[in-house]
């Protein structure tokens, strides 16, 4: 099940690619980013318990879902180097932007927002499934083989919408993308080679020889930040395998859960129900209904403090090393933007 | 076990020899249906036949009083606070059965004021109706029920107060910038106030059965009061029972424990490391 928000057509899409020079393209298949997804956190805290909303729970499902996602796209063979990263890059190929619409055990809703390096929104889609017993069995221990069907229906949205773009557009983006990442950098060199249309999106109008010697410096410190987003991701590989026996554990005592509350609908709908207004039977079964919908409401809570006491050392451990790893790439980039600035202007001021 | 079988009227001689509460002056709001008749009636030595008439007369008319003061309190009635919450409950508390009402007794003296009200008698002595009786025994049996575990355990946050109880659900009071959060369901509503430094937590139930908890710690806070009241728009009247509750410090114990999802409760008597 999807919701359609939004789409890009095809023909947009391509029309894009009319005025590509495709310089600096190296192959069909795009590189696509992944930040950590929004994990849907309603701003008022009044509603977590009503919405069944678990902060900490979210946060972690935020960083899970999208090396979920990465996986099932690894596996598909359609793209080139699929990252998951902290934060959104607004150089990215092609990035995915997910939020958690809901998440209960029962039921995954996602929302995807598929937009590429020239700003085209490909789809923006909430994708639905329900846990399905049979993906547990064929997947095993495997972050959330029950859900395994919504990054399934993602990963084809996705090529669907690739192979219908082409490739001249598919070396458009990619061609956006280096000359947007190379004028974050050097914004003196770069910032003339990409126009803006009216329609907001980006278009490449010319291209820098590849010999270029900026270009040259430019691709080769951002293979060097891909080491490190590499380097992340390899990170998130370990967080999930740390956390999935957990989480799985966590995912499994939600649906029982589940099941609580559908056996406290029918004792509510019991017999006893109909017993006379204001005798004791009748007192004792709205009771004893209300008693056992808040124990259950209770226990929910109480695994989730579990989960997150449970959890805690290794989400703690994986942001601390996430966190250095950004800082790095942050005061690098600050470096470096500074080094090409003033080799710009030395290179230029000898011609 | 509540008594079904009706009213003694030899039961008087006990209710004279239930001692004054001890501390109930202590508490910093006062409640005014805590003034009962032993507390203002002298216990004679060695009391004539005559006396005894004459002293059981003046307790039923007593009674008659007290009885006046089962004002329900309702949620609309409650405040909310700013700030800091106005008492914290947190702590383990323990049943002061001697304090405590004898809900049996309470009972009994609730069929008095009904039948006093409604000018039905048994052996020259008010006594509510046959009927009035059969609508307010439930009641009396769902407060016997809920009132039935003699350890609280409170834990209180910044914004939430959670009392625990044995064999039925934890009464929890969310509260967000002073405003009572409440939680609702398809089969019911609690919802928490303050009056003054009272909390009040009152649970709707379809039908209109009502439950009111009021809890109120002693200025010394070494005693908790917990008043509670169930109403229901089929009983003559609402039911009211106090118990106190004395608080018992929790030793330490040997081992740290946690609660996990996988491990259960994982314990240690050294540092907790997962």
């Amino acid at each position: 099940m999807a919701f359609v928000i939004a789409t890009a057509s095809p023909a947009a899409l391509a029309q894009s690619a009319a005025t590509l020079v495709a310089a600096t393209s190296d192959g069909s298949a795009l590189n696509v980013t992944i930040p950590i997804f929004d994990p849907g956190i309603p701003d008022d805290p009044s509603v977590f318990r009503d919405q069944q909303v678990f902060p900490r729970i979210r946060e972690i499902e935020a960083k899970l879902m999208p090396f979920l996602l990465r996986e099932t796209l690894v596996e598909s063979e359609q793209w080139g180097a699929v990252r998951v990263t902290t934060k959104p890059e607004e150089a990215a190929e092609l990035q995915l932007l997910g939020t958690i619409v809901r998440s209960n055990g029962e039921w995954l809703d996602l929302r995807i927002r598929a937009v590429d390096a020239a700003g085209f929104t490909w789809f923006d889609r909430v994708f639905s499934s329900q846990a399905n017993d049979e993906s547990v069995t064929q997947l095993g221990d495997k972050g959330t083989p029950e859900f395994q069907a919504i990054y399934a229906e993602i990963a084809i949205e996705l090529a669907a919408v690739r192979d219908r773009i082409g490739d001249a557009a598919v070396s458009n983006i990619k061609g956006t993308s280096l000359m947007l990442y190379a004028s974050e950098l050097a914004p003196t060199a770069f910032s003339g080679y990409l126009e803006e249309t009216d329609d907001g999106t980006l278009r490449v109008v010319r291209l820098p020889a590849r010999e270029d010697p900026m270009l040259v410096r430019i691709e080769t410190i951002r293979n060097t930040e891909f080491l490190i987003t590499d380097t992340v991701d390899a990170k998130f590989r370990e967080f999930n395998a740390d956390l999935t026996r957990t989480y799985r554990v966590w995912r499994e005592y939600r649906r029982k859960v589940g099941g609580y509350e559908a056996w406290n609908t029918r004792f509510a709908e019991g017999e006893a129900s109909n017993a006379e207004r204001g005798s004791w039977e009748s007192i004792k079964h709205r009771y004893d209904a209300y008693k056992y919908d808040r124990i259950t409401a209770q226990e929910r809570d109480r695994l989730a403090v579990a989960f997150n006491t449970e959890v805690a050392s290794t989400v703690d451990a994986m942001e601390k090393r996430v966190a250095e790893l950004n800082g790095w790439v942050e005061n690098g980039s600050r470096e470096w933007h500074r080094l090409l600035e003033e080799l710009y202007e030395v290179e230029t001021s000898l011609q | 076990m509540i008594d079904c079988a009706g009213p003694e009227p030899f039961v008087l001689i006990t209710i004279l020899d239930t001692p004054a509460l001890p501390n109930a002056l202590e508490f910093p709001v006062p409640d005014t249906t805590l003034v009962r008749y032993p507390t203002i009636l002298p216990i004679p030595s060695h009391p004539r036949p005559r006396f005894i008439t004459a002293l059981l007369l003046a307790a039923w008319l007593c009674l008659a009083g007290c009885a006046h003061h089962e004002k329900p309190l309702l949620i609309e009635d409650t405040k909310y606070f700013e700030g800091d919450m106005p008492a914290d409950f947190s702590g383990y508390w323990q049943r002061d059965y001697a304090s405590s009402d004898n809900i049996n007794q309470v009972l009994r003296n609730a069929y008095y004021e009904l039948g006093r009200k409604s000018r039905t008698s048994q052996g020259g002595i008010p006594m509510a109706s046959d009927r009035d009786r059969s609508r307010l025994l439930p009641l009396a049996r769902l407060v016997e029920l809920i009132t039935r575990t003699d350890e609280l355990t409170i834990s209180q946050t910044e914004h939430e107060i959670l009392v625990e109880r044995r064999d039925d659900f934890s009464l929890m009071c969310a509260f967000f910038d002073g405003v009572a959060k409440p939680a609702d369901s398809a089969f019911g509503r609690e919802v928490c106030g303050w009056n003054e430094d009272r909390l009040v937590s009152v649970n709707e139930f379809p039908d209109g059965l009502r439950v009111i908890h009021q809890f109120q710690i002693s200025a010394d806070r070494k005693q908790l009061r917990v008043i509670t009241t169930a109403t229901s728009k089929t009983s003559p009247m609402p039911f009211t029972v106090r118990l106190y509750y004395w608080r018992v410090e929790k030793r330490p114990g040997k081992f740290a424990c946690i609660e996990t999802l996988s491990m259960k409760r994982v314990c240690s008597t050294g540092e907790l490391v997962l």
